[in-house]
């Protein structure tokens, strides 16, 4: 999983509405779906947005709606049952419990058989499941990073140390077109309960997070990847350190800062 | 169903009777259907304008409340609020002739609503509150964002819909959920 989130915490709105268009979006849901803190945000989001429903003029559905629904209930449920009700109802016999009593039994054996292995298949899904979702994830990150590394038009920014941490290094890949970024840092552990936070800063106009992240040595050789506004005049880029979780604007010290 | 029986069942919360009907009480399943079904309806019809496609929406999604109640987890979200949003999903769905997820789980898509919704009293103090801030909006950014929810466009289509510009139409409908996430805090 990377540190960086995909999309802005004003933004899970619009990504609920529909606005995004389909191939930032599959991205964006990759990210989500293992990512908590997005999922939450992207919950609530949508609940805002749910709301507008409730513009919607107000109609009741016919009655025969709710009908033919319990009608549908109750046929599932009486052929859930029925085996039962005919087992109750039907005059015993002696000569035919010695037949229906074993396979009955076996019946109900095998049953059971088939509910374990289903239960199991279920189980060996869900893992097959998540573990592709997680190489589609890298798969993707992967991707975007050899898209913005081997672009013509990507710029390399060194990142140069600050006295508050004379012996980091870094440097950020930026391809304005694209508005993506991507970048690594050699940082010592931040302090605890602290992140170190990345920020695009145009010639006009307030810095833009480029993500939370810790160590390059906490990537697992993942660059984080963060998306910038296209079109955005991004002429400085500096790493600060905030408190877990990031800030919309730097407050910590910087401890790294480049020039385009 | 009798009026003490109704009046019960208004007290019942969603959860509870999402219990039952994890347990096959359709009274408890008739009891959420009569919570929601106007909002689901009501939602459905707006979007596909044909009142009997929106009944098979309405009845399909009741349907498989009915049949996966048992994996909806409270903790992560509100059953009205994932009503709306796969009420929503699917009748988009349907009418731009997209492939339909209608299988779509409970547990998928978990959708957190700013307020309860579990009394009608609550729904109609929500709807006037809703339609009092879209009212508010001005006309632009209130279509744009109508096209957006109702008729599943993106940003382009509206662009081309309302022949306005891109960027216009991308401001407007950022004011507007900023104005609607703002009166909703």
């Amino acid at each position: 999983m990377t540190n960086v989130h995909p999309i802005r915490a004003e933004e899970f709105e619009l990504f609920a509405l529909g606005a995004f268009p389909s191939e930032e979006r599959a991205s964006i849901q990759a990210h989500i779906d293992s990512c908590p803190e997005c999922a939450q945000k992207l919950a609530e989001a949508s609940g805002r947005i749910a709301l507008l429903s409730l513009a919607a003029p107000e109609q009741n559905p016919p009655a025969v709606v709710k009908q033919r629904l319990l009608e549908k209930v109750r046929a599932e449920k009486s052929s859930t049952i029925a085996p039962a009700r005919i087992r109750e109802t039907r005059p015993s016999a002696p000569w035919w419990n010695t037949i229906w009593a074993p396979a009955a039994v076996a019946l109900a054996v095998a049953t059971v058989f088939l509910w374990i292995s289903d239960r199991g298949l279920d189980q060996q899904l869900e893992q097959i499941r998540q573990t592709t979702q997680a190489y589609q994830e890298q798969t993707q990150h992967a991707q975007a990073l050899v898209n913005v590394l081997a672009a013509q038009d990507t710029v390399t920014v060194k990142l140069d140390a600050t006295p508050a941490m004379p012996k980091a290094w870094g440097y950020v890949k930026y391809n304005p077109r694209m508005g993506m970024m991507c970048y690594t840092a050699d940082l010592p552990e931040p302090p605890p309960d602290k992140v170190y936070q990345m920020w695009a800063v145009p010639m006009t106009g307030n810095p833009v997070s480029a993500g939370v992240f810790m160590p390059a040595a906490a990537h697992n050789g993942q660059m984080p990847m963060a998306k910038v506004p296209t079109g955005m005049d991004c002429k400085w880029f500096c790493v600060t350190v905030e408190p877990k979780g990031g800030r919309s604007a730097p407050t910590g010290p910087k401890v790294l800062v480049g020039t385009l | 169903m009798s009026r003490a029986q109704r009046a019960e069942q208004q007290n019942d919360s969603d959860w509870s009777l999402l219990e039952r009907v994890v347990q096959k009480d359709e009274s408890a399943l008739a009891a959420l259907y009569d919570r929601y079904s106007g909002l689901v309806f009501a939602e459905a019809t707006r979007i596909l304008r044909d009142s009997g496609a929106a009944e098979e929406v309405l009845q399909d999604l009741f349907y498989q409340v009915w049949r996966t109640a048992e994996k909806f987890d409270p903790a992560r979200g509100s059953l009205p609020g994932w009503l709306l949003v796969a009420a929503r999903n699917r009748s988009i769905s349907r009418l731009r002739r997209r492939s339909s997820r209608d299988d779509e789980e409970l547990t998928e898509n978990s959708v957190v609503l700013p307020c309860s919704l579990e009394t009608t009293a609550a729904q109609n103090q929500l709807l006037g509150r809703v339609k009092t801030i879209l009212s508010g909006m001005p006309d632009g950014q209130r279509e744009a964002i109508e096209l957006a929810y109702f008729e599943g466009m993106t940003h382009s289509e509206i662009a081309e819909h309302l022949a306005t510009p891109l960027g216009t139409v991308k401001t407007r409908i950022r004011s507007a959920v900023e104005i609607l996430k703002q009166a909703l805090a």
